[in-house]
């Protein structure tokens, strides 16, 4: 059985080499003047980055080289790794910090030995030449089947995330202190058609959030959209630091015996630590409850990325029937819905809230 | 090496001020909530503190806990990785 198209992973961020990559020289070594760009791999970078995908840089320079770098290609990087780490360590720090892992990154560089050590030390990434990199936006896994607007805006809210965490570090209250202090808006609210692009992106692009463990085709959504027995609910988030847009959605069905069934819920990385998801969960808790259901149900398929949704589940009480997942790791979460609820934060806006 | 309970729940309250960023967590009896009211641990920092669980006793409390019961307390994490440490390598 071959790999076709469908199954290559799809690359969310590609990490650039500096000097002789990016740039036609070395950037240290030019005097006053830094030297200038590589015309042709700084119009793969902008090309990839108006698809979504992360552009960020691993060079042994000052920090300032970065800065130059996203002058020149007038964009935003969603890491800069500017040091004399070995660049497998830096490449680990990038994953960590955007949430990925180590398939759905590209390296490109133009040392031979740079891309030996990255390779061997990592060697889910794909390690490119300056050369393959010219190529690379016709190839399937840079090419992502849809592209919205809260994607083109990725590089950005990276940004944004960064200044957003060293105001975290700073910050010595709680978390959710800090969240009111940084203006953190939720807003919960019933889906429409036009949801439909970036709910199918958020079904293919997130893991971490997501209980299903599997992308939903928009036909499908669109379906779940006009049917009558079902509910979606999209999530938007902003703060002080910037809007992130539709980060998060959850498909509610109504069962026989009136009980209330979550098959999806599924929410970007970009809102981990935000209080989205336990807003979410917390409302669909509350709505349930008020719709006369006695119990919620959250399917998960369980994975060894999705632990954080798990935690959240734990946190908003839910539990998994006695026993052992499926072998696919189907686990059946569930609460009941009497006695102390989750509670809704004063920042999250939702039908039936004040 | 085996370890106590109560010298991971030591090594616990530093590992949580550390992914909080909240010193004042390096008190914590005991008995203190993760979740909700007590430490307020959500999911990113939970995912931090399993991953730093994982790195420094090698217990994996994801694999082994399906409905992460044992982050109930500090105490009932500390108990739970602690059993972990003692049990003899072999196949499971």
């Amino acid at each position: 059985m071959g790999s076709t198209t469908a199954d290559a992973t799809l690359i969310k961020c590609v990490v650039w080499d500096i000097d002789n990559t990016l740039l036609d020289g070395v950037y240290l070594e030019s005097g006053e003047q830094p030297p200038p760009a590589n015309s042709v791999l700084l119009g793969v970078m902008t090309e990839l980055a108006g698809r979504g995908i992360l552009q960020a840089v691993a060079s042994k320079n000052p920090p300032a080289a970065a800065g130059y770098v996203e002058q020149l290609a007038g964009l935003d990087l969603a890491a800069a790794e500017c040091g004399w780490d070995a660049k497998p360590d830096a490449l680990g720090r990038i994953a960590v910090g955007l949430g990925l892992v180590d398939a759905e990154m590209a390296f490109v560089d133009d040392d031979m030995l740079e891309r030996a050590e990255v390779a061997s030390a990592l060697p889910g990434v794909l390690v490119l030449t300056p050369e393959d990199a010219a190529e690379a936006a016709s190839w399937p896994q840079f090419s992502p089947p849809v592209v919205t607007a809260e994607a083109r805006r990725r590089g950005r809210m990276y940004a944004e995330r960064s200044r957003r965490q060293a105001a975290a570090s700073q910050f010595s209250g709680s978390r959710a202190e800090f969240l009111r202090y940084v203006g953190t808006q939720v807003i919960i609210a019933p889906a429409v058609d036009a949801d439909l692009p970036r709910l199918r992106e958020l079904s293919v692009r997130t893991h971490q959030l997501n209980s299903a463990g599997q992308p939903v085709t928009e036909a499908e959504l669109g379906r779940l959209l006009s049917s009558s027995g079902h509910e979606v609910t999209t999530v938007r988030l902003a703060d002080d630091f910037g809007d992130d847009g539709l980060v998060g959605a959850a498909v509610l069905v109504r069962t026989a015996d009136d009980q209330v069934l979550v098959p999806l819920v599924m929410m970007s990385c970009r809102a981990l630590g935000r209080g989205a998801l336990d807003a979410l969960l917390a409302w669909l808790c509350r709505s349930a409850a008020v719709a006369g259901a006695t119990r919620l149900q959250v399917p998960c398929r369980v994975t060894d990325r999705n632990v954080p949704f798990r935690l959240a589940l734990a946190a908003a009480g839910f539990r998994a029937e006695p026993g052992p997942p499926a072998p696919d790791g189907r686990a059946l979460f569930s609460r009941p819905l009497a006695g102390d609820l989750p509670a809704i934060p004063d920042y999250v806006s939702a039908p039936g809230q004040p | 090496m085996t370890a106590s309970a109560d010298q991971v729940a030591a090594e616990l309250r530093v590992l949580l001020a550390e992914v909080t960023g909240r010193d004042e967590l390096r008190g914590i009896p005991a008995a203190t909530p993760l979740f909700g009211g007590g430490v307020g641990l959500d999911s990113l920092a939970g995912t931090l503190l399993l991953r730093q669980v994982e790195r420094r006793y090698g217990v994996d409390v994801a694999a082994d806990d399906l409905n992460l019961d044992s982050l109930e307390t500090l105490g009932t994490l500390a108990a739970f990785i602690a059993g972990r440490i003692t049990d003899p390598p072999g196949p499971r």
